[in-house]
């Protein structure tokens, strides 16, 4: 799946674990990462994704296959020798001691010298903004305080490798927005390479470098987030990532990258044959909402069908319209808040059309 | 609901009814501490009578006196002239009895009743229920039938009137505090701080020195003191157990109580309220620290 | 989760039997670290106290002592006098008991069924060594014409058996005849029936009263603000730290006639000095003793479950327009009942098998079950019945603490 896996930094080679010696929680795992990269592995859960983390980091074992780190095989190597650090899912900062004595942990376990410990604290502290707060203890600091905490002591010992479980999952909206960038940026600011885990595809999509889609134990696709959003490559990665319109229907035909496919109620559509077995298989028809186009103007669509508007939701910057067409009436469009689309009423028979190369043909729904 | 303090919109029924109430919660705080209290004044009566003299109520510094504590440190002349076996080293050595056995069986019960908790507290616990059942016994069974049981069985193996006896007695009496006061506060353990210090680069034993010994020893401490006081309050093994050189100062209180009450035993009873003032201290205080470190769910502000 | 095609094999093994074993090994690890403890109480504990309450129906005094004449009686009808044959046994068996030094053990055990069982077997001792030779039946009804009582085989016959009911029979105040037939014990000897329902009645006052009185202050410490409540709640754990003997000894002091509560009844005018009442050593000094001793135990439950009801509830009960009365008793009420439950059921079993305080505050009107099984141990020596009360108290505290495990769950026990 990854074209450069053999000089990857980190590398799963065809990793498997089972917790039961029946079912695979991850099956034939092939990835890598690049030194400096963030990658996200993003996925909903129980698809293996943590369990990929904790294998990483040597809290699991791997029932089979080999996890390099910088170029050794890093399988029998204990957490403690690992020199991975790690941000848990609650931070997990030592309740015992406070801010400074937190970070100066991991140094001291490596009989760092204490002024150099003091310095590389202070210099950690420096870079999350919280320099008054060194003699306070966890429990007296806020949520988001503790969350810069924990990323401070996962860096202050200067680790191959940063791992994130799922990090701002106990923050408000607002506050998690703002760690987001924050986080961002001290990867951009260090350079260190961080494999973040996290359900949520707004906070992959923004801080990666690529995302890593997992579903079932498996690998669903790994790419940049602008091309995890405009080219998925299955129907699972499609649905997951942004809001998708979808259709089944039975492949007519296909050529030259294109296909036409026949839906439930009798249209034929032509899209992109990304993931088709062939003529006469069933596939799902992808389309994002905002490539759609109200009433067209004539000949600018190589896709048009007759739909009636059943629900119109002022956004603001948008008007999100429900549809009822080709027999599905969950069909979501985005219309652009312009002049010219304002006389939509609910109820309204109108024609919808959108271009070929947006619409994406993908597997069958199991 | 804050019940001390009434809103503005509440009627006369409800203003009488709410003091009422109060009143009767101050009465019942007073059946619950008055008693201890009114030794406290009574140990200092220059009188041998077991009520305020007239004298003590008009604060009269002639009525109060040290003698009973005198008595009790064996420094009272007077009465040690009189009784030549000078009851105050009888007070002093039923202490060192009680002291002893009680530190005794409280280091048994805290180490046997931790390794066990450690034990509990794993998910791979088979027959967790019935075990549990058997280690917590000794708290359930009315302790008149422990007493007698261990009395005629001890006995058999020469260990009634030892010090031995009772104080494995008192350690089986006092395990199962330990055992459900440590298991609590593991089962309460995170094993998230197991794994950040691992990944911080600690070695196990580092970690278990740093980071889960200092997180469940306020738990164990507590256990150690309900161990502790079972042992330093018990009375009733002592009784059948005991000869006379295990004579404790719950025995020795016992005794007194049965034969001749004298103002002597209030002077003990005082010195016990006090230590137990200082155990309650103790306890809440770690209690605090336990709660604001543990049971404080992990990542909560 | 996906199926594997096959079974998982590492190093040729299949990884379910690894992680089978795996866990195996956990597990021992588990029961090792318990095992320590665990024999520690079944050493020093456990079997102790079986051993204990095995007494209660052991019976094995004659069948080791004079085991031949405890065989010959089991097949005599128990109609007629014994035969020439079961003499000879008895005179050869009881001259061999006389040299080893145990008829005084077998005269005692007699003596608990026969009035003057004592006496005839001691009298024997002398007489027998007359006997040279048989008709042994005759030589012996004529050292004491008591061994031609049928009766007196009867006991002994019924004394014999290896194992006894008679314990927990004498324990509920009933007994064999001669026939083996149960009665009723003669009217003047009925204690122990009287003492168990005495026992239920005192351990229910004191709970009914511990709830009577530590339910308002449980509501009140559970929902004043946290500054006043440590305060109260420290008030309701320092007796509860304090030594048992300490507190009885304070409400000896009290209550005591020439006592403070009367001193000051006597000041108040409310009683004459010649009226003084006796509050101690009898029925109410136990009650009103164990009532305070208790009340932390009651308090502390109940506290523990009033704490966990949302202040939302209530004010949501209030905003749908329930006064303060009706919020109480529809809302917070009900929601206390599981800690009534846990405390009412705790200071139950505490007081059913209470000792120290009804032993020193109860006179003799206000003795408990416990304070007569110390008696059988320590004064009048039937180990046996002490044996028969204790497992009745104690199959009642484990029947009680087994709800208690229903209802809260016993590793769930609030430990101040």
């Amino acid at each position: 799946m990854d074209t450069n896996q053999a000089e990857a930094y980190v590398s799963f080679n065809e990793v498997q674990k089972s917790y039961d010696g029946e079912n695979l929680v991850v099956k034939d795992l092939n990835l890598g990462v690049q030194r400096g990269e963030f990658m996200t592995m993003l996925g909903p859960s129980g698809s293996g994704k943590t369990t990929c983390l904790m294998m990483l980091a040597g809290f699991e074992t791997a029932t089979s296959g080999e996890i390099m780190l910088d170029g050794t095989a890093i399988n029998d190597v204990p957490p403690w020798k690992r020199d991975i650090g790690i941000v848990f899912q609650n931070y997990a900062l030592f309740p015992h001691m406070t801010v400074r004595e937190n970070l100066a942990y991991p140094l001291e376990v490596r009989k760092t010298p204490k002024a150099e410990i003091n310095e590389r604290v202070d210099k950690a502290l420096g870079m999350v903004q919280l320099e008054g707060f060194s003699g306070r203890r966890p429990g007296q600091l806020s949520g988001g305080q503790q969350q810069r905490v924990a990323v401070a002591r996962a860096l202050v010992f200067e680790p191959k490798l940063v791992l994130m479980d799922e990090p701002l999952g106990a923050l408000d909206k607002q506050l998690r927005e703002q760690m987001q960038y924050e986080i961002k940026h001290i990867h951009e600011n260090l350079g260190v390479t961080v494999v973040y885990v996290t359900h949520d595809q707004s906070e992959a999509l923004t801080m990666s470098n690529r995302v890593c889609v997992f579903d079932d134990g498996v690998v669903q696709q790994v790419a940049p987030p602008d091309v995890l959003y405009e080219q998925p490559e299955n129907a699972f990665v499609a649905q997951f990532i942004g809001e998708n319109n979808t259709f089944v229907g039975t492949v007519k035909e296909a050529s030259n990258g294109y296909c036409v496919a026949e839906v439930q109620t009798g249209e034929s559509l032509k899209a992109l044959a990304i993931n088709i077995a062939g003529p006469g298989t069933r596939t799902t028809l992808s389309l994002r909402p905002e490539r759609v186009s109200i009433n067209p103007e004539a000949g600018t669509c190589d896709n048009s069908v007759q739909g009636t508007v059943k629900e119109l939701i002022y956004l603001g910057d948008h008007i999100r319209a429900r549809l009822e067409l080709c027999g599905q009436d969950q069909f979501i469009v985005k219309v652009p808040n312009a002049a010219r689309h304002s006389h939509l009423t609910e109820g309204e028979s109108v024609v919808v059309g959108w271009h070929s190369e947006d619409c994406r043909a993908l597997d069958a729904p199991a | 609901m804050d019940v001390s303090r009434l809103p503005s919109y509440t009627g006369p029924l409800g203003r009488i009814w709410h003091y009422l109430f109060l009143l009767i919660c101050a009465l019942v705080f007073l059946l619950l501490i008055g008693p201890l209290f009114v030794i406290i004044p009574l140990s200092f009566n220059a009188d041998s009578y077991f009520t305020f003299s007239e004298g003590m109520l008009r604060l009269d510094p002639d009525a109060f006196s040290l003698k009973w504590y005198r008595e009790l440190f064996g420094t009272y002349e007077a009465i040690r002239s009189s009784r030549p076996e000078s009851r105050g080293s009888e007070w002093a050595s039923a202490a060192g009895n009680s002291f002893f056995i009680a530190i005794c069986s409280t280091v048994i019960a805290t180490s046997l009743g931790t390794l066990a908790a450690v034990g509990l507290s794993r998910s791979h616990m088979p027959f967790r229920r019935l075990i549990m059942a058997v280690l917590i016994s000794p708290m359930i069974v009315p302790i008149i039938i422990t007493a007698a049981g261990i009395f005629v069985y001890y006995s058999k193996y020469h260990l009634a009137y030892t010090h031995l006896g009772l104080i494995l007695a008192h350690a089986a009496l006092g395990t199962p505090f330990v055992v459900i006061t440590v298991t609590a506060v593991l089962m309460g353990f995170d094993q998230q701080y197991v794994r950040a210090s691992y990944s911080l680069g600690a070695r196990p034993l580092k970690t278990f020195r740093k980071v889960v010994l200092p997180l469940t020893f306020p738990g164990i401490i507590t256990g150690a003191i309900f161990a502790f006081v079972t042992s330093f309050d018990e009375v009733v093994v002592v009784i059948f157990l005991g000869g006379e050189n295990q004579v404790t100062l719950p025995r020795l209180i016992w005794s007194g109580i049965r034969q001749e009450i004298t103002l002597t035993i209030l002077a003990v009873a005082t010195i016990m309220v006090l230590l137990s003032v200082v155990v309650l201290f103790c306890v809440e205080l770690l209690r605090r620290r336990h709660e604001r470190f543990v049971t404080r769910p992990l990542g909560a502000p | 989760m996906a199926k594997a095609t096959q079974p998982i094999m590492i190093d040729g093994v299949p990884l379910k039997e690894q992680l089978a074993r795996a866990e195996r090994r956990k597990k021992y690890i588990a029961l090792g670290m318990v095992l320590p403890l665990l024999l520690f109480i079944i050493i020093t504990f456990a079997i102790p106290i079986l051993s204990m309450l095995f007494r209660s129906v052991d019976n094995p005094r004659m069948v080791t002592i004079v085991p031949n004449l405890v065989a010959a009686l089991d097949d005599w009808d128990a109609v007629d006098l014994p035969s020439e044959q079961v003499f000879e046994i008895a005179f050869h068996d009881l001259t061999a008991a006389k040299k080893a030094g145990h008829l005084g053990k077998v005269s005692t055990h007699l003596n608990y069924s026969l009035s003057g069982g004592r006496s005839l077997i001691l009298k024997t001792k002398r007489k027998f060594k007359k006997i040279k030779s048989g008709p042994y039946r005759e030589a012996m009804i004529k050292s004491d014409k008591r061994w031609g009582d049928v009766h007196t085989w009867a006991v002994i016959k019924k004394v014999s058996v290896p194992y006894t009911a008679r314990f927990f029979l004498n324990a509920v105040d009933r007994d064999y005849d001669d026939t083996g037939n149960v009665i009723q014990k003669p009217e003047e000897y009925r204690i122990y029936v009287t003492l168990f329902l005495r026992t239920l009645w005192i351990s229910l006052g004191v709970t009914l009263m511990t709830l009577l009185i530590g339910y308002p202050i449980a509501y009140l410490i559970s929902t004043t603000p946290p500054k006043i409540s440590n305060l109260l709640i420290i008030m309701v754990l320092l007796p509860f730290w304090t030594s048992l003997l300490v507190r009885t000894t304070s409400w000896i002091v009290l209550l005591q006639t020439q006592g403070v509560l009367n001193d000051i009844m006597v000041w108040l005018g409310i009683i004459s000095e010649q009226e003084r009442i006796q509050m101690i050593f009898n029925l109410r000094g136990t009650l009103i003793a164990m009532t305070q001793i208790l009340l932390p135990f009651m308090v502390l439950p109940m506290y523990s479950v009033m704490k966990t009801i949302p202040l939302y509830e209530l004010r949501a009960s209030q905003s749908l327009g329930a006064n303060p009365f009706i919020t109480f008793f529809r809302i917070f009420w009900p929601r206390s009942i599981p800690g009534i439950g846990a405390g009412g059921l705790l200071v139950f079993v505490l007081s059913v098998g209470y000792y120290i305080t009804p032993a020193l505050v109860g006179g003799s009107k206000g003795q408990m079950i416990s304070n007569q099984i110390a008696f059988h141990m320590k004064s009048s020596l039937n180990w046996g019945l002490a044996a028969a009360m204790g497992t009745i108290l104690l199959v009642a505290v484990l029947i009680l603490y087994w709800l208690y495990d229903k209802v809260v769950g016993i590793d769930k026990m609030k430990l101040g």
